[in-house]
C-alpha cells in the first residue's frame, strides 16, 4: 500500500493539493479565500489528470524534426485546457457575485451574512 | 471543537482519495489505458488526419473541436453575465466608495510595464501563430495577451486601455473565439460537407493549416479581449 503510494507520489500530491483547496474552503469566513479555495482544489484536479498523461522519459506530443517515442498523451491535456477556460469563467462569474454581494451587503464575511437575513 | 471537526471531515475525505490513488496503475507506465486508449491513434496518425505537428492542437482543434467551439462559448457567456451583473447594476449603487482607486504605482513599475510591453505583445503573438507547430496555441497566447492588458490596466488605468479600441470594434473582438469557430465550420460544411471538417486532399493541406492558425487568432484575440474586459469592468467596480 505505501509502496503503491510512493509510485503514485505524484498523484498523492494532487491529493494533497485538494485537501488543501477543500480545507479553505469548510475553514474560512471570506467569501473571496473560500473561492480560492475551491480553485485551489480545481488546480489539484487539473494536475491529477495531467499526471495521468506522462509517460517516463516521455516526449512532448509534438511531432516534427526531432520527435522520438514515447510522448506523452496528449488526450489529458487538451481536456485540462478546456477545463483551465471553464474555471476562469466560473472564477470570473463568482467574482462578479462577490462584488455585487459586497455591494449590497457591505461584507463578504459568510458568518455577518448569514446573520442579516 | 471546529477545528477537530475541520480535522477528522479532511481525514475521513483524505483516506479513500489515497486509497484509490495507491491503487492506480504506476505513474509513468507505458501500458496504462491513458497511453493505450484513443491517444495512441492520435500519436500515430494525429499529423496526416488533423494536420497540425501538435498533437494537442489537432486534438483541441480538429477530434474535439465541437468542444472547443462550445467552450470558447462558455467563457463568452460568462463574460455576458460579469457585464449584466455589473453593468446593470452600477447606475443603482454607484454612491459607493472605491478604496484604493487613487494609488498609483511607483514610476519604476509604470516605466517596466510599459518598457516590457511591446515584448510581451510580441511572445503573445509568437505563442499564438506557433500553437501547431510548438508548444502554445489560442489559448495560452490569449492568456499572455491578457495579462499585459490587466497590468497595462494597472499601470495606466482601465479608461485609456479601453480607449485604445474603438467602442464599436469591442463587442466584435469579444464575441472573436466563437464567430471564427462558426466561420471555420461553415467553411467546413462548403469544403467537405460537415460542420468544422477540415479537407483532407494532399493538395488542400495549406487550407487546413490556415483554418487552423485562423481559428488560434480568434481564439486568442476573443480570449485576450474577454479576459481584459473582465479585469477592467470588475477593477471600475
Amino acid at each position: 500500500m505505501l509502496e503503491a503510494l510512493w509510485h503514485n507520489l505524484d498523484y498523492a500530491a494532487s491529493v494533497v493539493l485538494f485537501l488543501i483547496g477543500l480545507y479553505i474552503v469548510i475553514a474560512k469566513n471570506n467569501l473571496i479565500k473560500k473561492f480560492l479555495g475551491l480553485n485551489i482544489m480545481e488546480t489539484a484536479v487539473f494536475s491529477f489528470i495531467v499526471a495521468l498523461g506522462v509517460v517516463d522519459g516521455g516526449d512532448a506530443p509534438i511531432m516534427g524534426q526531432g520527435a522520438h517515442p514515447p510522448f506523452t498523451s496528449p488526450v489529458p491535456q487538451a481536456l485540462i485546457l478546456t477545463g483551465i477556460v471553464v474555471a476562469v469563467s466560473t472564477t470570473a462569474l463568482a467574482l462578479t457575485l462577490i462584488i455585487r454581494i459586497y455591494q449590497l451587503n457591505g461584507t463578504v464575511e459568510a458568518d455577518e451574512l448569514r446573520e442579516m437575513e | 471543537m471546529k477545528k477537530a471537526l475541520v480535522t477528522s471531515l479532511l481525514i475521513i475525505a483524505a483516506i479513500p482519495m489515497l486509497i484509490a490513488v495507491a491503487a492506480l496503475p504506476r505513474h509513468g507506465a507505458l501500458d496504462t489505458p491513458v497511453q493505450t486508449g484513443i491517444s495512441a491513434h492520435y500519436l500515430e496518425f494525429g499529423v496526416e488526419e488533423a494536420g497540425a505537428e501538435n498533437i494537442v492542437t489537432d486534438v483541441i482543434l480538429n477530434y474535439r473541436g465541437f468542444d472547443t467551439e462550445f467552450e470558447v462559448t462558455v467563457i463568452f457567456t460568462s463574460l455576458a453575465a460579469v457585464l449584466a451583473l455589473l453593468l446593470g447594476a452600477s447606475t443603482a449603487g454607484a454612491t459607493l466608495s472605491r478604496p484604493g482607486s487613487g494609488v498609483r504605482p511607483s514610476v519604476v513599475v509604470r516605466f517596466v510595464v510599459r518598457l516590457l510591453a511591446p515584448f510581451t505583445a510580441m511572445f503573445a503573438i509568437y505563442v499564438i501563430l506557433n500553437g501547431h507547430v510548438s508548444p502554445g496555441g489560442g489559448f495560452q497566447g490569449g492568456a499572455v495577451l491578457g495579462a499585459l492588458f490587466i497590468t497595462l490596466t494597472v499601470v495606466l488605468g482601465g479608461a485609456r486601455v479601453a480607449g485604445a479600441f474603438p467602442e464599436a470594434s469591442r463587442r466584435w473582438l469579444q464575441i472573436a473565439a466563437p464567430l471564427t469557430f462558426a466561420v471555420a465550420g461553415v467553411a467546413g460544411v462548403l469544403l467537405t460537407g460537415f460542420y468544422l471538417g477540415y479537407p483532407t486532399e494532399v493538395g488542400l493541406h495549406w487550407l487546413r493549416t490556415f483554418m487552423i492558425i485562423a481559428i488560434e487568432i480568434g481564439i486568442g484575440v476573443g480570449g485576450a479581449a474577454i479576459i481584459a474586459t473582465l479585469f477592467i469592468v470588475m477593477e471600475a467596480e
